[in-house]
């Protein structure tokens, strides 16, 4: 199926390509049961914060088709789903916490049986008082974790000290993940307390260690098994975990198969979304425009658990410089409790969050200096030699930033359109252009510095197929098509005689999550390793049959290579063995065919009471230039250009790679313009549908859209010097946002600071012009 | 009583299908066509992403007799249609498009270059997307950008971000649009014409559900008569979301989508008279060049997927205060014609409407014909939606003008119509008011831009706050005037 065998210069298509297309690829909702299976739903509440007085699960449970209704009462094992601490119940208990907090399961025959039951449930609540806002979450002193802080030099005296000051507050909104498949899990129990799971999850590990502590089994009586998601951009990361606790429990009390497959406003009610922060800035800095101090106070709305926000909260303080040099930088962080569903990660983890201030420092400096931004951009980005340690003391190696601002300088015409965009404002008072370069630099691994591992296991059957199996979960970013990629070029075999199968605790046991953009990174050195040492111990074996029949000095095991689904030494080439023929020869001499793999990210540490060390492996970096044009009436504007150039290393294949650059590219894009969340007075999600919430559509991504990987610039250290592209395309969505704000600037001649936040949404815009148009009337 | 029948018919993988609703528990009749077919072993390509019309995953292909002796495709988005509105159609998924001989697949053009340029990543929105390309290329050779992108709004995709379908669109289309559907045209145009033929109405009473489908107005009338508590259902895009996302059974439904002498489009030298059945497409392309302003806004109403069945009837008789053609329609001074047993009556749109989603419409009349005066020579008329995002969304604020200034450029006659800023479709009289007898000039506007500012109070909601909807409301006007102005004029 697959076409580019092991031409190295033919970049290899997505492996599921053509079951998309089809129609054929499964996800969990399309899987075959039997007739035995059970439909799961889940109760949630409709109150953000109140009391369970009473509960009476009767008559549910003796509605016809209903099969089982659980309560808090009903869990064997440990009321608790979160996943680092220990904070987040499985069923809500006495108390709910938030507006879609889960409170009974349901299993029933089908959907309409299961929906009569929950109408029959009788709950009693009693109302208490919801915080509903990090505002108000700050004047009750409702935290979660403790304060986060990093801070190099003398922050204090050097803003004291510089010739210009800015301050200010940023605001930047929450995100709704809208994976197109929305959280699904089917559970089939098995004999005695046997558990297997399909889920769609990004943490396979982790949903079967949940699902075993609330069934209160040992881990290896539970299997979880995924093979694709329909999407998951972090949502699924931790609360793909929930649905399968929940349908676990249904499962183990019916003994029979459930399905919980979310209805879209569910999922969108229940899960956890991007963080909203809010945070506020003071900059100093010289006539140059050279920032000389920063200091930043973050604010994180954690929702009602911890869930992974205090890792994300840390990277929002590692990328507050994003690609820029702070002398004296102090960044502090809080996360907030309030009783809004428990945010989760969300591609960039943090990292956007983070990074939104500096650039909005940035754009400010530019305005007041009256310079222009992308070459004050330029003055303050991280040096090769020297000014290249971050604020949490890692060395910027490998810095590309120069090379990147050149090219994309000149791929853009950044000057020329800069004249054009101020040309035509000149000319239009109500259709305004504006134009941003905004860079990124991200630090790629994870910083919990120990989730930086991965296994793999490779097998080799008699007729020379082989089937890979690693730590790593398919979503759609093409995981599985670059460890083809490897796996054929390690083996020297073709893509079809290779099967990366389906994500198995059984096969690959305590992985991490597929997240931090390290999938490949990870799991494809895991995978080389394997393969390494299968190839290890055929090397005797192929060196004695290339000698064979052969006059002259024997093959030496040191010599032999695999290419082209042959084995042959590289010293004498014409002595070849097809892999086939050597694997069956190595299955009579009783060579073993199977291999597991791992590998884990060397040198990386981080002190969290210091706020010092190497916590990245390496820095990904990119840029991008957008122009765009602002209708000043409606609000409305379009993406007329982007230009994107983005540091990929040695690409592991470069129209995966593309493919992330440009989604990442547009999913950012959407959280800083039209992605906007609402909740009314009592704490309920307005916007739980594509009705209201609004994904960017086709007609939203640039007129003109030129993406370019870096070349000639191989990583160090990595898989085939390859770079993590998962995330850090999301922060080229900034050029979007700032080319608005330098359109609406434009409006006062850049005389005025316009009010900015994310999303910058048409409501947004318009107030902001109507604000400046009053500064130029007064 | 007339005779009836209360099964439906349609063809699915190259077969005849028959479903009887009154033998079959299986499906009711308001079982959508997504859930059919996701029952079925070979047809869970089709995908749920919504279950409301505004994501795709869901979209389907039916090819339709196109009443000039061939078949017209249309893509619609399956999570919307109850399974009678398929009767005498053939149903096209994805799982139709490839040829499979043994282990051998011979992909569909679209899906060749859906493959060919990574037009998939996750792959769940992907049989949607495929099935709007596949649309597209039955009906488009070379299309433009434009025309490409519109057949698109109706597909969301989380990960590609939608260059690499642009450019599998522009690849698979430039062919000749010739496929194996092409080959078999000929047996799917005769079948689909002998099912047809028999006017027989549907009606199908089951204990929980009646459905009635008439294919005449005179059957409609008389079923209307018999059945008055019967919802009335034309494109379902509205109505469907009770049952979709409010879970409503829907307990008497009177479909008028098979009608097809409510689906015409008559025009003379001073009105357009538009059958309450016509597809906003169909609509949209009869105006583009004979009502220019309607034109505006129909293309940006829901999407292709939409438009390909919402009505205009329905529109109008949904009475919702965004409803998109309603300002427009209502500053034409558009008529309406109702029908019931033995009697019609004429009534002006304002009077039919008479407030939040409720009419004037008697429980044995159907709303018939839309009867549009055209605007004068000398009047400029134009539409203006703004919603948060550009395609596929309702509106916040919408609005129509109609101006006609005199000689001396005074304002002789205005109207002001604005949708999203009160429960119904409204006049700005205040605003109106104003700027009758002033000189129509940039002044004038900014003088009326203050008083439109608070002559609505508007409400915040999901998608947009009060302030918002004033500063829209009033910048709307001066769009208006600049586009009086024929100014130079950018498209965003
Ligand atoms: C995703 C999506 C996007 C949408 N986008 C837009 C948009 O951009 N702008 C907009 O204005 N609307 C939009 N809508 C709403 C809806 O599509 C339109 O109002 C559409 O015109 C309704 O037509 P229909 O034929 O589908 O109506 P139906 O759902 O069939 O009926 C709607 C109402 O009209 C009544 N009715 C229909 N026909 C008759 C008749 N002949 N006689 C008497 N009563 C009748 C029905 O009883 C019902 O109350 C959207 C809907 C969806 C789901
Ligand atoms: S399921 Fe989303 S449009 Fe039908
Ligand atoms: S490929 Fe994932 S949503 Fe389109």
């Amino acid at each position: 199926m697959v076409k580019s065998e092991t031409n190295p210069n033919i970049s290899l298509q997505h492996e599921s390509a053509i079951s998309h297309v089809t129609g054929q690829s499964a996800y969990i909702n399309d899987m075959p049961v039997n007739d035995q299976m059970l439909v799961g739903k889940v109760v949630y509440s409709k109150f953000a914060h109140a009391a369970i007085k009473s509960f009476n699960l009767d008559k549910a449970r003796n509605f016809p088709g209903v099969r089982a209704v659980l309560s808090v009462h009903n869990i064997p094992g440990a009321n608790q789903m979160g996943p680092v601490i220990h904070d987040e119940p499985c069923l809500a208990d006495k108390v709910v916490n938030f507006a879609g907090q889960a409170i009974f399961l349901i299993a029933a025959i089908d959907e309409e049986t299961a929906r009569h039951a929950e109408n029959l449930i009788e709950t009693e609540f009693e109302p208490l008082e919801p915080i509903l806002d990090i505002e108000t979450a700050i004047l009750k002193n409702s935290k979660i974790g403790d304060e986060k802080r990093i801070e190099t030099g003398d922050v204090d005296k050097n803003l004291q000290s510089s010739m210009f000051q800015i301050s200010g507050t940023l605001r930047t909104g929450a995100q709704e993940h809208w994976y197109l498949e929305t959280q699904s899990c089917v559970c089939i129990p098995g004999e005695g307390s046997e558990m297997m799971v399909y889920s769609s999850t990004q943490h396979p590990s982790e949903t079967q260690a949940i699902v075993a502590e609330v069934l209160d089994i040992p881990r290896n009586e539970v299997t979880v098994e995924v093979k694709r998601m329909g999407g998951a951009f972090g949502g699924k990361e931790t609360q793909g975990n929930h649905v399968a606790a929940w349908a676990a429990l249904l499962a183990d009390a019916t003994n029979c198969p459930v399905k919980i497959h979310l209805f879209r406003d569910d999922d969108q009610i229940m899960t956890g979304k991007r963080h909203r922060f809010i945070s506020h800035y003071r900059a100093g800095f010289d006539a140059d425009g050279k920032i000389l101090a920063l200091d930043v106070e973050l604010n994180a709305d954690a929702g009602a658990a911890t869930d992974l926000s205090l890792a994300i909260l840390e990277r929002a303080l590692f990328h507050i410089d994003n690609a820029y040099f702070v002398p004296n930088l102090r960044v502090t962080g809080q996360a907030w409790k309030t009783n809004l569903p428990s945010n989760t990660a969300f591609r960039g983890f943090g990292g956007p969050q983070g990074i939104a201030v500096i650039e909005t420092v940035i754009d400010r400096i530019a305005r007041q200096l009256k310079l222009d931004p992308a070459r004050l951009r330029q003055l303050n980005f991280y040096q090769t030699r020297q000014n290249n340690i971050t604020h949490y003391g890692e060395e910027v190696e490998n810095n590309r930033l120069p090379m990147i601002f050149d090219k994309i300088i000149s791929n853009s015409g950044y000057f020329r359109l800069r004249e054009e965009v101020e040309a035509f404002n000149q000319k239009n008072e109500f259709y305004k252009k504006g134009l941003a370069l905004t860079p990124v630099k991200f630090g790629i691994s994870f910083t919990t510095s120990f989730l930086n591992q991965a296994g793999a296991l490779i097998n080799i059957f008699r007729d020379g197929s082989v089937v890979v199996n690693h730590g790593g979960t398919e979503m759609g970013q093409g995981l599985h098509t670059k460890i083809l990629e490897i796996a054929s070029k390690e083996l020297g075999i073709s893509h079809n005689q290779i099967k990366v199968t389906a994500t198995n605790t059984s096969k690959v046991p305590n992985t991490s999550a597929t997240a931090a953009s390290s999938g490949s990174d990870l799991n494809g050195m895991a995978v080389k390793t394997g393969i390494e040492k299968i190839k290890n111990r055929l090397l005797t074996l192929a060196a004695e049959l290339l000698s064979e029949n052969h006059g002259g000095e024997n093959s030496s095991p040191e010599n032999i290579s695999f290419k082209d689904n042959l084995v042959f030494d590289s010293k004498n080439p014409d002595r070849t063995i097809s892999f086939r023929d050597l694997i069956s020869n190595a299955y009579f001499r009783q060579i073993s065919l199977s291999a597991t793999g791992f590998y884990k990210t060397p040198d990386i540490h981080f002190d969290k009471i210091k706020g010092r060390g190497r916590p990245f492996h390496y820095f990904a970096f990119g840029m991008s230039v957008s122009e765009v044009l602002v209708d000043t009436l409606t609000g409305y504007h379009k993406i007329l250009k982007t230009f994107i150039v983005h540091d990929a290393g040695d690409s592991l294949s470069e129209k995966i790679d593309i493919g992330q650059i440009e989604g990442g590219f547009i999913q950012g894009v959407g959280w800083c313009t039209s992605e906007d969340i609402k909740w009314n007075e009592k704490g309920q999600l307005l916007n739980h549908s594509p009705d209201t919430y609004k994904i960017p559509g086709v007609r939203d991504i640039p007129l003109e859209f030129h993406v370019e990987l870096l070349k000639d610039a191989p990583n160090h250290s990595t898989i085939r010097g390859s770079k993590a592209v998962g995330e850090p395309p999301f922060m080229h969505g900034f050029s979007v946002w700032l080319a608005i704000k330098d359109a609406i600037s434009s409006i006062g001649n850049n005389r005025f600071e316009p009010d900015f936040q994310i999303p910058a949404t048409n409501e947004v815009i318009l107030k902001s012009i109507e604000n400046i148009r009053k500064k130029i009337k007064s | 009583m007339a005779p009836s029948k209360s099964g439906i018919a349609f063809i699915l993988d190259n077969k005849i299908t028959e479903i009887d609703f009154s033998a079959n528990d299986s499906f009711k009749p308001t079982t959508t066509v997504l859930n059919y077919l996701r029952s079925l072993p070979g047809h869970k390509g089709v995908k749920e992403g919504c279950a409301e019309g505004d994501c795709g995953a869901c979209t389907i292909v039916v090819a339709e007799l196109d009443g000039r002796g061939g078949l017209a495709y249309k893509s619609l988005d399956s999570c919307l249609v109850f399974l009678p509105a398929i009767h005498g159609k053939q149903l096209i998924t994805v799982e139709n498009l490839a040829i499979k001989k043994g282990k051998e697949i011979k992909l569909h053009p679209v899906q060749e270059s859906m493959v060919k340029k990574d037009g998939s990543q996750c792959g769940y929105c992907t049989p949607g997307v495929v099935m709007s390309l596949f649309a597209l290329y039955k009906t488009h050779q070379n299309p433009s950008r434009e025309i490409i992108e519109d057949s698109l709004t109706g597909n969301l995709c989380r990960c590609t971000g939608y260059r690499p379908i642009i450019d599998a669109a522009t690849e698979a289309c430039g062919l000749d649009g010739r496929d194996h559907f092409s080959e078999n045209e000929e047996e799917i145009f005769s079948t689909l014409q002998n099912i047809s033929e028999d006017k027989t109405s549907i009606e199908i009473y089951n204990p929980e559900q009646i459905f009635l489908k008439p294919f005449t107005i005179a059957e409609a009338i008389r079923l209307r008569k018999e059945h008055p508590d019967s919802l009335i259902v034309n494109g379902s895009t509205d109505v469907a979301l009770l049952q979709t996302k409010k879970k409503i059974l829907l307990p008497k439904i009177l479909d008028l989508s098979a009608v097809d002498e409510l689906k015409l489009i008559v025009e003379d030298h001073s009105k357009i008279a538009v059958g309450a059945g016509t597809s906003m497409e169909e609509l949209l392309q009869f105006c583009e060049t004979r009502l220019p302003a309607l034109a505006t806004i129909l293309k940006v109403f829901g999407s292709l997927q939409i438009r390909n069945v919402a009505t205009l009837g329905g529109n109008i008789a949904s009475a919702s205060p965004i409803g998109d053609t309603l300002p427009l329609l209502l500053v034409l001074d558009t008529k309406v014609r109702l029908l019931a047993p033995g009697r019609q009556r004429e009534l002006l749109l304002s009077d039919f409407i008479t407030g939040y989603r409720k009419t004037s419409i008697e429980a044995d009349e159907i709303l018939a014909l839309i009867i549009i005066s055209k605007p004068l020579k000398n009047e400029i008329i134009r539409t203006y939606k703004i919603s948060k995002r550009k395609d596929l969304d309702i509106s916040s604020v919408s609005a129509c003008f109609r101006l006609k200034s005199d000689k001396n450029n005074n304002v002789a006659q205005i109207k002001i119509i604005f949708g999203g800023m009160a429960a119904t479709a409204l006049h700005a009289t205040k605003t109106e008011d104003f700027l009758l007898g002033q000189s129509w000039s940039r002044e004038t506007v900014e003088k009326a831009m203050e008083i439109l500012y608070h002559e609505f109070s508007p409400i915040s909601d999901a998608r947009a706050d009060e302030e918002s909807r004033r500063i829209m409301a009033k910048n709307l006007l001066m769009k208006f005037w600049i586009e009086t102005q024929e100014s130079k004029n950018h498209s965003v």
